[in-house]
């Protein structure tokens, strides 16, 4: 009861301030999910970043549904998921009934002047850190730079890649068996 | 997003392209994924209460089927050389999409000069001085408001 309890509090908090998308928060989740709380090793943690990336779905909740099953089976999964959910839904509910109130409030305006360049810092930071602790070498740096280009450029959707990228590796995974 | 827009404005016409964009907007200052924003935002315009309680089930219903599966399988099979090798493709790709977020919204760190300043010290603040992210994002909101 107690786990599950922890799941529903850190996945709220998770939920609360992924604001602009949730790259900006993987470090921070990364810090309560492997150093905190240790449930998962570094390993496993980015192993379920790179699947929560490739599945359909938000980042943040196919990272609480990898997470919270790794930690409590089905129970912890659905705590997760609905403790990631609860912030923005009920945000998005009072909203949705004072709109146009919202959106005009310069107050409003002001903070997010200043919050969407942080946002961007925010995602430049661990891109740079994981990218070291990546291994990345002089050969292996075309890959994501590619992907980087074709997706951030060129729009292409990363659906397409995703499915080249797991067909090649299965491919190379069966030729080396032989 | 564009498949959002498609469905919702283009295909259903739940909403007009305004009100659409207006979603996005919000979208970017609320917590939470704009998808789960989106669902549930329509939904409550269209069904109320229970309209936004179905529309952000629905929206998640995908991950939980896809994810669930895949976070199985890696249980089972984290060990075996060839799906770990999928893993690792998976992680450099992973990286490429990050950087591709990044490229996306880039524009923003640049708008003005205050961007580029607040943008600067965030990022000294996070590299540098390893700041929780919480904790910077609720500076910056408030340099914003008091300096915006």
């Amino acid at each position: 009861m107690k786990m599950i309890l922890k799941i529903f509090i850190t996945f709220f908090k998770i939920g609360a301030f992924t604001i602009g998308g949730a790259y900006a928060m993987i470090p921070l989740i990364k810090r309560e999910v492997c150093q905190k709380n240790n449930w998962l090793t570094e390993d496993e943690f980015l192993d379920g970043l790179s699947a929560a990336q490739s599945c359909p779905g938000p980042i943040a909740i196919n990272l609480s549904i990898y997470i919270g099953f790794h930690l409590a089976k089905g129970k912890g999964l659905a705590t997760a998921v609905l403790a990631t959910i609860l912030p923005s839904f009920i945000t998005i509910l009072i909203i949705a009934i004072l709109f146009q109130q919202f959106a005009e409030a310069t107050l409003v305006q002001k903070a997010f002047h200043s919050l969407r360049p942080a946002v961007v810092a925010l995602i430049a930071v661990p891109l740079i850190q994981m990218s070291r602790q990546s291994g990345l070498t002089l050969s292996s740096f075309w890959f994501p730079l590619s992907v980087a280009v074709l997706v951030g450029f060129l729009r292409i959707s990363p659906v397409y890649l995703i499915l080249i990228t797991i067909a090649f590796a299965v491919y190379q995974g069966l030729k080396k068996q032989k | 997003m564009a498949m959002i827009n498609q469905e919702v404005v283009l295909k259903n016409a739940w909403i007009t392209h305004s009100q659409f964009m207006d979603i996005v907007a919000i979208s970017q200052m609320t917590p939470g994924p704009i998808a789960i924003n989106a669902a549930t935002f329509i939904g409550y315009q269209k069904g109320g209460f229970l309209g936004s309680v179905i529309s952000t089930l629905g929206v998640i219903f995908p991950s939980l089927i896809v994810m669930t599966l895949i976070t199985i399988t890696y249980i089972k099979l984290k060990n075996q050389p060839w799906f770990k090798n999928i893993f690792r493709k998976l992680r450099l790709l992973s990286l490429g999409l990050i950087a591709a977020a990044f490229i996306m919204i880039a524009g923003d760190a640049f708008r003005d000069l205050f961007s580029v300043l607040v943008f600067t010290a965030s990022f000294i603040a996070s590299w540098k001085f390893k700041l929780n992210p919480f904790y910077l994002l609720i500076g910056a909101a408030v340099i914003g408001i008091a300096l915006g």
